[in-house]
């Protein structure tokens, strides 16, 4: 037990001497967590929560160019910003100038076209009921509403401002298409009841994430997306530090005096895992930690941990091991210490790359997402997503707990296959 | 006559597929208390034969006995031999006092022990006033004189030593050959490869010279200069081996 104690002891030395590697494996997920979620937030924040500007030129001659500008008031997501007297080209330009994210242009003959739309189909309607004899047949006009985006924003964006706008447009030439029909019919106006009716109409959504469990909601929100995500790419970078530390003890012919003393490689192996997977398990305690106490004080979603705490342990524990394994593997194999980091950061920031952690891998192409199922990342991803955002157990986590130790296993004799080549064990 | 401490008989070491082997059936026996000098060209099997001898790998073909008192098993004998490998075996982010700290409790040493043991042989070689420092401030004589020690702390029967003292300054020399004598003297059988052949001439009363994965001669420095009829063990090792350069 001395040798063993005496093992843990001289790698926690060498751990708290690597500075360098306690920046990359403590102070780089830190950054990284904070600044990604901050970020993300604020994205999901301008798009859900704040109002965008929005630059109008309202030119129509008819009353519906009006409601058109009060239907985008009334919906509460635009700042609106009107000058009527800017021609289209003078709204294309100004856009930018505005600092409004979009620019409107309503023509001048708005109304009129699409009063006469409306007056076309409700005589074709009457005329389809019997109620008239033939309604003139007249080729509808195109409305032409100019929507100028700043450049800058994205195309996601930009579908659902065009979807919001069609929807309140569709709103205003529905109203007016039962308007005319009443007119036709001998009515002055749409009766109240009517109008009441139609304002009703709308159906209701009930909005609600999906769930693998009954038990209390997890909400999506940035930060249980960025925490687990970001965790884990930081466990998986302790590869710069530990797989360093093995080309450097092995170059150095520690390990060669080492082979000499009974014991002694299979003990600083076994020390080496035991103390970096407290060094991955304390990143991962540091960095929720942080989700839970400290993301509520700067504004950002407090980090909600899962329900099922045993599977939640066993995922954190085989993707800590996943992760030493990696690393060890890298150390026995590079034969340079700038091998071993340079192949190691590059390993794991391709494999963070197709296993999700920055872009989510299922807006990836099939052949991505297939070549993504190699990543242990893409496996500890998986895992998490099913723990922090789906409320799954162990049911749903048997793919992830089988590759990770599958993982570790083919590691562990890839390592054991070549120390024994190399005669120190 | 002298009492055996160890046998090595047809040793042959080949490496995968090499249809060269490194070491093509060596025999010879040494007794305890020698110190012997294991000379030969570069790549003539040198650290291969000492690798073989301090249990860090194993021979293809033949065996080698140590005839050590009470220790049977291999990992008993294991514990009676040290090793002092040419490149500085330690950790340069730890200090000196934390290196032998580490090895001894390798060693399963008793913590009272291990602690004294430490103070005398960094006394012996003049580290002890810088024994809290860490080792990667320490001059290269500094560290091949902590390399040493390391290897020392366990009270080795026998001490199998590398280059011990390449790249060292004079004094840092005569710290590391005089602390070797004395250890011989208290009865350590050592085991030494080095390019200083003037001081391997003054310190090894057995020599083993090798090339080719053979050994050529193996006697007191005394006999072989006689029976060779040259001067000096340059000399020796000239007229044995040639002048061929090799890689």
């Amino acid at each position: 037990m001395r040798k063993l104690k005496a093992s843990i002891w001289k790698e926690i030395l060498l751990v708290l001497h690597d500075k360098v590697g306690l920046l990359l494996m403590y102070l780089m997920p830190l950054l990284l967590v904070f600044i990604i979620t901050i970020v993300q937030n604020s994205a999901f924040q301008i798009v859900n929560e704040n109002k965008l500007t929005v630059l109008i030129s309202n030119r129509d001659n008819g009353p519906l160019g009006d409601s058109l500008v009060k239907a985008l008031v009334y919906s509460g997501s635009f700042d609106i910003k009107q000058n009527n007297k800017l021609s289209e080209s003078a709204v294309k330009r100004t856009t930018i100038d505005e600092d409004a994210m979009l620019g409107i242009y309503i023509p001048s003959n708005f109304s009129e076209r699409l009063a006469s739309n409306a007056d076309n189909i409700s005589k074709l309607m009457l005329e389809q009921m019997g109620v008239i004899e033939e309604a003139p047949r007249v080729t509808p006009k195109k409305q032409e509403i100019a929507i100028y985006f700043d450049p800058v924003v994205q195309e996601n964006f930009r579908i659902s401002v065009n979807n919001g706008i069609q929807a309140i447009t569709n709103g205003i030439e529905n109203e007016e298409m039962v308007g005319k029909l009443f007119q036709e019919m001998g009515y002055d106006s749409i009766p109240s009841n009517i109008r009441q009716a139609i304002i009703n109409r709308e159906t209701k959504l009930k909005i609600a994430n999906a769930s693998l469990s009954d038990v209390a909601e997890l909400i999506p929100n940035s930060s249980q997306h960025n925490v687990p995500a970001w965790s884990i790419f930081a466990m998986f970078f302790m590869v710069i530090s530990l797989g360093g530390n093995i080309v450097k003890e092995r170059l150095s012919g520690s390990f060669l005096r080492l082979q000499t003393i009974p014991k002694g490689f299979a003990l600083t192996l076994v020390s080496k895992f035991l103390v970096y997977l407290f060094v991955a398990l304390s990143q991962l305690l540091l960095l929720f930690l942080m989700g839970i106490y400290i993301f509520p004080h700067i504004g950002l979603p407090q980090l909600a941990m899962p329900n099922a705490f045993l599977p939640f342990l066993v995922v954190t524990l085989l993707s800590a091991l996943s992760a030493i394994s990696y690393a060890v593997l890298v150390g026995t194999y590079a034969k340079t210490q700038e091998q071993a980091n340079g192949f190691g950061a590059i390993s794991i920031i391709i494999f963070a790359a197709i296993g999700g952690i920055w872009v989510p891998n299922f807006v990836m192409p099939d052949y991505m997402q297939a070549i993504g199922n190699i990543s242990p990342l893409k496996w500890c991803l998986e895992g998490y997503y099913t723990l922090f955002l789906k409320n799954g157990a162990w049911s749903e986590l048997i793919g992830t707990i089988t590759f990770l130790f599958l993982f570790t296993v083919i590691c562990q004799i890839l390592i054991f296959i070549k120390l024994r080549i190399q005669n120190y064990i | 006559m002298p009492e055996t401490l160890l046998h090595v008989s047809k040793v042959y070491k080949s490496y995968g597929k090499s249809a060269v082997p490194s070491l093509a059936g060596i025999d010879f026996t040494i007794a305890k208390g020698e110190i012997v000098g294991i000379f030969g060209p570069n790549g003539a099997g040198k650290t291969t034969l000492i690798s073989i001898l301090c249990s860090i790998l194993e021979p293809t073909l033949g065996s080698v006995v140590y005839h050590l008192e009470g220790e049977k098993s291999p990992r008993e004998i294991r514990n009676k031999l040290g090793f002092v490998p040419q490149d500085f075996s330690f950790f340069p982010e730890l200090t000196a006092k934390q290196n032998l700290s580490y090895f001894g409790n390798l060693y399963n040493l008793k913590k009272e022990d291990l602690e004294q043991k430490i103070d005398d042989l960094l006394q012996k070689v003049g580290l002890f006033h810088v024994k809290n420092q860490k080792v990667s401030t320490f001059s290269g004589g500094m560290k091949r004189r902590l390399n040493l020690i390391i290897s020392l702390l366990h009270d080795p029967s026998v001490l199998f030593l590398d280059e011990p003292t390449v790249g060292v300054d004079v004094q840092s020399k005569i710290a590391i050959m005089s602390l070797l004598q004395e250890l011989n003297r208290q009865g350590t059988t050592i085991i030494y490869t080095s390019h200083h052949l003037k001081e391997a001439e003054e310190f090894c009363n057995q020599i083993i010279l090798i090339d080719h994965g053979k050994i050529i001669a193996s006697e007191t420095l005394t006999n072989l200069l006689r029976e060779h009829e040259v001067g000096n063990l340059e000399e020796l090792i000239l007229k044995l081996t040639g002048t061929l350069l090799r890689d």
